[in-house]
């Protein structure tokens, strides 16, 4: 609880006496009506002359960017002066009247609609550095971010010697969050080291994990944090200017930096002689065109350069030759919006935040079987154990954990036994997964794992550049393996020959993403072994997800009578009734499959 | 250069800083298998078959060896249990799909695929799949493309965009559904280069030429230099049974690093044509019958002989080769002036510009001309003056497009027309200037560096004369004036001055837009003192290299096929000197009245048609010597035929001035023979005693007596070309030089209200003359001569690309094929002059004839 209000103090200070409602309008928001929301607050304000009428109270509405728990969207904060601001879950339009009816006229908030537990439960146990702003502030005002600190990190570089601000970041600890690991200091002293009359500074916002959108959140929350990161990157290496490559699916994303860059350049904080430093930059955002690849930093560069988005061999390395052939720092959102903290509050007191080698907090999607999905920030060396079921709330519908999916299709995933690993860099690497770019997928014992490790290589193989024939052809040829797998047609030496590719992959591929790609297959085999023998020796999918192993058959111990699966088969293939367990007759079934999915309980199989 | 000395499979290895370990292995014949490496092209790292084990500094990892630069104290292992394990992988995959049609495919025995698959002992595999069947991409005469057999190692993409500058080609799709394709996938359209096919390392590129007729295991390659234009590649032919099959190139042999044009990839089809004059013909009761040798001299000798007794030697012209060797027109002109005695010869080049080979002979005594084309790959800028490399020689564009890709050069295109050269240059500027105005263009350029002080004038005042008198020529060329003279921009006209001022290596192209235009004089002299102040100022230098037509039209000037000069610019002491009419005007003088001419057509490729014509008619007796029954063949008394370029020996000399040797590739077809060969057989018919018996004895000739060939040697020549600027460079000095002061001639351009546009031509990329109009898929791909009209007077005559159109001069007319275009300025029309059986020449009576158009 303490956390949480702390924050809403200052937003309150920031307004004065005036009312304040926050409308959650990050993508998640919006996909969930925030938009509509916030447009009948206003209408109701207006009509109710709040602003005038009392006259002791004046109301105001604030666009914010996302709060984080996406699944209790839309998220209202309200703040009147004088008592405690409180927090509205899935509000919708209709709420909107009596909200204002009673909080804010008659000072009695609508206890029914206020967040639960779970909100506060959420939040209590983050650490929310980087997300400070994210969803109090709004995105498309730089007064706020100005109110809460921001650019106060930029003035203080300025003054500094370029060499002094990369000690710092240095002495921090910071690693690039994209997914390496890669010391950021470190890359921006090499950096810094070459002399050439350009040189770019590049923010990688081209976020393409399934079920990853923490730099998203931060592009559409507080996009002056990352633009404040970049100028700070910019001067430490000298750079005469700045990209920020973006995904074209992230159209708020695209549109709120490019009001940030245009309010940071009437502020005076990006364009010629920045803050009367004598340091110029311009920072241009360039949109990507759909291609997983271009997260790659070679092949992104290829991309603003105009050409087709594939990746290239080093040497030379990007901070040596990289967009036109000239020196370039190319790091991840996240790592950018880092920067200003540190700076700020100090490398000192930054790198006591996390473990020994990784310092500092970590965005993660949260995705998946759990609870309360959402954004969340938590300091390096958590637990997964304190993430899904302290932070995430636990499994729904009482299904059991069976393991969480971390870095995305370049990940791996980590059973049950390693639910209480401190998570970092290094560890997640030991266990056979990855911090990627902090996407975590929590899978219940409903989920097939050969069938995960089948969707995510799939994924990888489509979007697969073609450059390479280990990625191009073998990531294919995987596939195919896993597809028979599935299918039934599994044979025992598939098991040892997808592990030589796994190898083989892994080796010969040119990228990262090509290296990676087995990944999810390798550490499944890890893992879940006995999964993969059971559909190849048993032709039996053991969570009855592979449709091709189903063999209508119902399990009398889960069927709770309620014959769904009866009302709706076509053929009248299954018999049974509210006091007999259903029962399927082999001769008459067509195995459309209609029975398994209509059934609530997993009893068909 | 720093060297680096490594160890590669424990062999000591000393190579040059920032190679990467596969050419270091190559180039110590050190074999490691690689299919996406190309040493002319940028690094690419696609195929991951070159993995070695490297141990540097104490650490043994894996690398990528293409990937990968030398270091010193590095070892390299090409070969451990793990490179081959993973590059087996590799291999398995890339062959996992790759259709099983090796005994039907054209590349067998020369695949790379093939080679790496035996040379690693790949079996069956692991993987059972469908194999590839997607159908065979047939859109064009001359490449096909086979999806299925393709491993994606992306040459073709690069040679298409990095060598040629056209980038047709390139990815599509991604993963494992990547292929190479055209935009939108329409036909192929380029410009037929075949270097996709050169590059390629497996089938999936072929050229439809060779049609299954050999497998590459039969076939004999010979290099040999290329028969087309003045750039003079070497090309290997392919050869079975006495019968060109197809072209290939060889990266390391000659001038072009293995690049070539569409002409010489594809145009050999006339070496085995059957439309070849296999015996000599004599025209008898009106008609050309086959006869013998013995028959047909005797008959030339007789009336020759009967000629000279009556009017004397002078009245038989000669004309030389273009295309034949320096050995044939050397022989032709001793023929002509000692056995004839009629000084009376000369060539096609040197009729369309008189005065070219003495300013040649200047900017080579002063020391300005080039000593090869290939130096344009180390210019800092590149200069292009009323030259189109892309259409008339496609392989100096290749050459220039490595300069500005590897050393970053300045390209600057001065042109009237808006012509086609793609690059990758940062700076590219294009000064379109007004038809005619070229002289004032150049002179402002002077005019800004010397007013402006862009280099060092003192240095220049001490090496050169006349200094003082270019100032105050160039008074009169103020440059808002020539700016609105010219229609280029005084801003354009400023930074070319600068870029070209700048230091650096500067490489001047000056094509046949200054050379065949009536001024030309006076703009080459501009061109040359523009070019000697660049040089003069430092340390770095600038050069000139003039455009030639043909595969030696700058051999039969050197060898003196010219009435002005012996061989090798030897002044002649003769009373015809300065005559102000060529061969054709003193026929139709009734001074001339005979023709001897050898391998050229000139009623179609002068520029007025209807006087040449006019003047074979007029004489008594012409003999011709070619492969084909030319338009000029056919008004002959006697048709002698000759052996291509394929079927003899001898030396070609490019427009760099490289003199390069040619290998006997087939037997004669049919009963034809060498020029030199039919020269020496009719002297000896008229009683003298020409004795030589190879190629080789004529230039070991040359070598004595032409002094500019001083020291050429045969056996040298197998190795490398003979740069004849470069040997009279070690020997003289360069003369001080004096800026050349001219006065400015009214211009050419007539405007008429009747013929309201001007005609003008110039080369094509796929049709030159004889041997391409007889190349049947040369033909194919670009069968249409298109008159190019600018869109705006298109727009106002309401017509549209393909519409057939007439163009009509006062002396005749022709049908043509329109294409609207914004290459030609306003007013003008182009129409190429290489389309052999489409004669535009017979349309003109000069360099700027006006036309007018109709819709047909």
């Amino acid at each position: 609880m303490s956390g949480e209000t702390k924050s809403i103090k200052n937003t309150t200070s920031g307004n004065g006496d005036k009312s304040v409602i926050s409308v959650c309008l990050g993508t998640g928001g919006i996909a969930a009506g925030g938009d509509k929301v916030f447009a009948k607050f206003e209408k109701e304000i207006k009509i109710k002359k709040l602003d005038t009428a009392v006259g002791k109270r004046v109301c105001k509405t604030a666009k914010t960017g996302c709060r984080g728990l996406c699944a209790k969207d839309v998220l209202v904060d309200i703040s009147v002066p004088g008592m405690e601001s409180l927090t509205y879950e899935r509000v919708t339009v209709d709420m909107v009247p009596q909200i204002i009816e009673e909080h804010l006229t008659k000072n009695t908030p609508v206890k029914k609609w206020l967040a639960k537990d779970d909100y506060h439960k959420f939040h209590d146990n983050q650490q929310r550095l980087v997300l400070g702003n994210c969803g109090t502030i709004d995105p498309e005002n730089i007064d706020e971010y100005i109110i809460r600190g921001g650019y106060t990190a930029l003035h203080k570089v300025l003054g500094m010697v370029r060499q002094l601000v990369i000690a710092e970041i240095k002495k921090s600890g910071l690693r690039g969050r994209g997914g390496g690991g890669f010391e950021t200091g470190w890359k921006w002293e090499s950096c810094a080291g070459y002399k050439a009359d350009e040189k770019f500074i590049i923010c990688n916002g081209d976020e393409g994990d399934p079920g990853a959108f923490m730099d998203r959140s931060i592009m559409e929350g507080d996009p002056h944090v990352v633009l404040e990161g970049m100028i700070i990157g910019g001067y430490a290496i000298g750079a005469t200017k700045g990209y920020v490559y973006v995904r074209a699916e992230y159209p708020l994303a695209v549109e709120r930096l490019h009001i940030a860059i245009k309010q940071a350049k009437e502020y005076g904080f990006l364009g010629e002689d920045i803050l009367g430093s004598g340091y110029s930059l311009d920072i241009i955002v360039k949109e990507g065109a759909g291609a997983f690849v271009c997260g790659e930093s070679t092949a992104l560069q290829y991309s603003i350069e105009g050409k087709r988005g594939m990746p290239r061999t080093r040497p030379p390395q990007s901070v040596e030759a990289g967009l036109w052939d000239k020196p370039t720092c190319l790091n991840n959102v996240e790592t950018f919006a880092n920067v200003p903290i540190i700076i700020n509050r100090g490398a000192e007191w930054y790198s006591k935040i996390g473990t020994e080698k990784s310092k500092g907090t970590k965005i993660f999607a949260l995705t998946g079987n759990v609870k309360n999905t959402g954004l969340i920030e938590v300091p390096m060396g958590i637990t997964i154990r304190e993430i899904v079921f302290d932070i995430g709330g636990g499994i729904p519908k009482k299904k059991k954990f069976k393991a969480v999916q971390i870095g995305g299709p370049s990940g791996g995933c980590l059973p049950e036994s390693y639910l209480d690993k401190p998570i970092d860099f290094e560890s997640l690497l030991e266990a056979g997964a990855m911090m990627g770019s902090g996407s975590l997928v929590v899978v219940d014992e409903t989920t097939c794992m050969v069938d995960m490790a089948r969707f995510f290589l799939d994924f990888c193989a489509t979007e697969s550049c073609g450059k390479c024939p280990p990625c191009r052809v073998g990531t294919t040829l995987m596939l195919d393996i896993l597809i028979r797998i599935t299918q039934g047609e599994g044979k025992e030496e598939d098991i040892d020959l997808l592990e030589q590719m796994s190898d083989e992959i892994n080796t010969m591929s040119l990228c990262g993403l090509g290296q990676s790609a087995p990944n999810p297959v390798k550490s499944t085999l890890r893992h879940f072994r006995d999964e993969y023998l059971a559909h190849i020796l048993d032709k039996d999918c053991p969570t009855a997800s592979c449709v091709a192993l189903h063999k209508y058959t119902v399990i009398s111990d889960k069927c709770t009578k309620c014959t769904l699966c009866i009302r709706n088969c076509p053929v009248d293939a299954i018999s049974g009734s509210k006091t007999e367990v259903a029962f399927i007759d082999k001769e008459k079934c067509i195995e459309c499959n209609l029975c398994y999915e209509k059934c609530n309980f997993m009893a068909i199989k | 250069m720093t060297v680096i000395n490594l160890k590669i499979d424990d062999k000591d290895v000393s190579v040059s800083k920032g190679t990467n370990i596969f050419m270091a292995a190559k180039n110590n014949e050190i074999y490691i298998p690689g299919l996406c490496y190309h040493p002319k092209l940028t690094q690419y790292g696609g195929c991951r078959l070159c993995m070695v084990e490297v141990t540097e500094r104490g650490r043994t990892r894996h690398r990528f060896s293409c990937a990968q630069p030398v270091s010193e104290g590095m070892e390299v292992k090409t070969k451990t249990p793990k490179t081959v394990k993973y590059t087996k992988s590799v291999m398995e995959y890339l062959l996992a799909h790759h259709p099983l049609d090796c005994p039907t495919c054209d590349k067998a025995g020369e695949c790379g695929l093939q080679d790496i698959t035996y040379d690693l002992k790949l079996s069956k595999g692991r993987f059972k799949t469908v194999r590839l069947d997607e159908p065979m991409k047939r859109d064009n005469p001359l490449l096909e493309y086979n999806t299925n057999r393709c491993i994606l190692c992306g040459r073709c993409v690069k040679v298409c965009k990095e060598i040629e500058g056209v980038g047709a080609i390139d990815y599509q799709n991604r993963g494992f559904k990547t292929v190479i394709g055209t935009a939108f996938n329409k036909p192929l359209d380029c410009s037929f280069c075949g270097g996709c096919v050169s590059v390629c390392p497996t089938g999936s590129w072929q050229d439809r030429t060779l049609k299954f007729r050999a497998r590459p295991w039969e076939l004999k390659k010979t290099p040999t230099i290329c028969t087309y234009c003045a750039v003079g590649c070497t090309v290997v032919l392919n050869s079975k049974n006495d019968n060109v099959m197809r072209i290939t190139s060889n990266d390391d042999l000659g001038i072009n690093e293995g690049n070539l044009c569409v002409k010489g990839k594809f145009g050999h089809e006339f070496i085995n044509s059957s439309r070849r004059i296999k015996t000599p013909l004599i025209r008898k009761t009106g008609i050309l019958c086959p006869t013998s040798w013995d028959e047909a001299l005797d008959y030339v000798s007789k009336r020759f002989s009967e000629i000279i007794n009556k009017h004397g030697g002078k009245a038989i012209g000669g004309i030389g080769s273009e295309k034949s060797t320096n050995e044939d027109n050397y022989v032709f002109q001793k023929f002509c002036r000692s056995v004839l005695g009629t000084n009376n010869i000369d060539n096609m080049a040197n009729i369309k510009s008189p005065s070219l080979n003495r300013l040649i002979r200047n900017s080579v005594e002063n020391g300005l001309a080039a000593t090869s084309l290939e130096e344009i790959e180390n210019a800092d800028t590149i200069f292009f003056i009323g030259a189109d490399v892309t259409e008339a020689h496609p392989v100096i564009g290749s050459m220039a497009r490595k300069a500005i890709r590897l050393n970053k050069s300045n390209l600057i295109i001065a042109n009237t027309r808006n012509i086609e050269f793609n690059s990758v240059a940062r700076k590219d500027i294009r000064l379109n200037y007004n038809l005619g105005t070229q002289a004032e263009l150049i002179n402002a350029l002077t005019k800004v560096i010397v007013d402006e002080e862009l280099i060092d004038l003192d240095k220049v005042e001490g090496s050169t004369e006349n200094l003082q008198e270019l100032r105050s020529l160039l008074r009169a060329y103020g440059i808002r004036k020539v700016s609105q003279l010219t229609n280029v921009s005084e801003a354009a006209i400023r930074s070319t001055s600068g870029i070209l001022a700048r230091p650096g290596n500067c490489y001047i192209v000056c094509g046949k837009d200054i050379e065949e235009d009536p001024s030309s004089e006076d703009t080459i002299k501009a061109l040359m003192n523009l070019c000697a102040l660049i040089n003069t100022s430092g340390t770095d230098k600038a050069s000139l290299v003039f455009s030639r037509s043909n595969n030696n039209s700058q051999g039969v000037n050197d060898m003196g096929v010219v009435p002005d000069y012996l061989p090798g610019y030897l002044d002649i002491d003769d009373a015809s000197k300065g005559n102000s009419l060529n061969v054709f005007g003193l026929a139709l003088k009734n001074k001339i009245k005979a023709f001897y001419v050898m391998g050229e057509n000139p009623i179609v490729s002068y520029p007025n048609g209807k006087k040449v014509k006019d003047a074979f008619q007029k004489v008594d007796f012409v003999v011709v010597q070619d492969n084909f029954l030319t338009e000029t063949a056919q008004l002959a008394d006697v048709v002698l035929p000759t052996a291509t370029y394929a079927e003899k020996e001898g030396t070609f000399t490019n427009m760099g001035m490289t003199v390069q040797r040619l290998n006997k590739v087939i037997q004669k077809v049919g009963d034809s023979k060498p020029d030199w060969q039919i020269v020496c057989d009719l002297a000896r018919k008229m009683g003298h005693s020409y004795s030589y018996t190879s190629p080789d004895e004529i230039l070991s000739e040359v070598g004595n007596s032409v002094p500019v060939y001083e020291g050429i040697n045969n056996n040298n020549l197998k190795k490398e070309g003979f740069r004849w600027v470069s040997s009279v460079y070690d020997k003289r000095k360069p003369a001080k030089y004096k800026f050349e002061i001219f006065e400015s001639q009214p211009s050419a351009i007539k405007i008429s209200r009747k013929y309201p546009f001007i005609l003008l031509t110039r080369s094509s990329l796929n049709q030159q003359g004889t041997y391409s109009r007889n190349s049947s898929s040369l033909v194919a791909v670009a069968p249409d001569c298109f008159v190019e009209i600018n869109r705006e007077n298109a727009q106002k005559m309401n017509v549209k690309n393909g519409d057939m159109i007439m163009i009509e001069s006062t002396h005749d007319k022709m049908k043509l094929k329109a294409k609207t275009t914004s290459r030609v300025p306003e007013g003008t029309v182009f129409v190429s002059e290489d389309y052999e059986g489409i004669p535009v020449n017979i349309l003109r009576d000069r360099e700027y004839t006006n036309v007018r158009i109709t819709k047909a």
